[in-house]
């Protein structure tokens, strides 16, 4: 189980890595704030879990969200 | 370029592989000194059955303290950057969704559906983010936790509805914050006077009051952050939402 999560997060964040739209990347890091909190349940820390829950999905992804509508949300072609 | 991408990759791959090879090989056996300690002593000398937040609210209190001020130097300077951005945008403030619906020009972030779902979820998680403050030293949590989910509680409010309450004005939140922080330096500080500091908690035996300084710190440092973050968010979203 921990196994499989720990490839989901491993396969989200190269997609957030990767992403040309960067809301579509903002999401991707915030499911893994959601995937993360899963693996702190069940690694015996709900303390550490609550607190990713909370600031990785909530606070930063409105952060990031309007830091990317005050910026272009494209990423832009090299 | 093919050649430098592979190179960067490369040496990605050595850097982490010589970064987690100690603790992959090494023989010596993690040190369990101080969990013993604290899995025997933590619950008689703190009283808080849990025993991260009698960590970080009584043993490594300074350490708290130093902490908040950071969240606290953060969101100053987040918020004279932000006061200074909204000042050259008057213009854009119309569009803001935290205007009442006659002074918006367009709805740009409000739908029915934030509306609906917001409004109602609003309260609840108000409640949530309380409990888990309250009951910090007992179940997992404490006051962090409970702030961050007060203060999305917050602005869940803001976003959705056209009441103006005082727990939604950003000048309330201001001051409730610095009366917070003030009286977190205080209570921190008063160890000094005390020899035996934190551990002198009322002995009330098994009753959920026993961990006594513990639960007025995780409310002070709930509200603190709570306040802190919600006054953050709401600055972002447009400005002071005053009354």
């Amino acid at each position: 189980m921990n196994i499989l999560l720990l490839s989901l997060i491993l396969c989200l964040s190269i997609f957030s890595l990767i992403a040309k739209d960067l809301l579509h990347a903002v999401i991707a890091l915030s499911a893994i704030s959601i995937l993360s909190a899963l693996l702190f349940t069940f690694l015996k820390a709900p303390d550490v879990a609550i607190t990713e829950a909370a600031v990785g999905t909530g606070v930063s992804t409105i952060i990031y969200v309007w830091a990317i509508r005050h910026t272009k949300r494209k990423d832009g072609d090299k | 370029m093919r050649k430098a991408k592979l190179l960067k990759v490369f040496l990605t791959i050595i850097i982490i592989t010589l970064a987690t090879f100690p603790i992959i090989m090494s023989n010596v056996s993690w040190p369990t000194f101080t969990r013993d300690y604290l899995f025997v002593n933590a619950l008689n000398e703190t009283g808080a059955s849990n025993t991260v937040s009698s960590i970080y609210l009584g043993y490594r209190l300074m350490d708290t303290l130093g902490e908040t001020l950071v969240l606290f130097v953060a969101i100053t300077g987040t918020m004279s950057i932000l006061l200074n951005l909204h000042k050259h945008e008057l213009e854009s403030v119309k569009t803001q969704s935290t205007l009442v619906p006659e002074k918006r020009v367009k709805n740009a972030l409000r739908t029915n559906l934030v509306e609906v779902v917001a409004s109602k979820l609003g309260p609840i998680i108000l409640l949530f983010g309380l409990y888990v403050m309250l009951f910090g030293h007992i179940s997992p949590g404490g006051g962090f936790q409970g702030g961050v989910i007060f203060a999305s509680a917050i602005v869940f409010l803001v976003l959705a509805t056209d009441v103006k309450t005082k727990i939604t004005n950003s000048h309330v939140l201001e001051r409730i914050e610095a009366i917070s922080f003030i009286s977190l330096i205080l209570i921190t500080t008063y160890v000094i006077f005390f020899p035996e500091g934190f551990f002198s908690t009322i002995d009330i035996g098994s009753s959920f009051l026993s961990a006594g300084i513990i639960i007025l710190l995780n409310i002070i440092i709930g509200i603190k952050v709570g306040t802190s973050i919600a006054v953050m968010i709401i600055a972002m979203m447009g400005g002071k939402h005053d009354n």
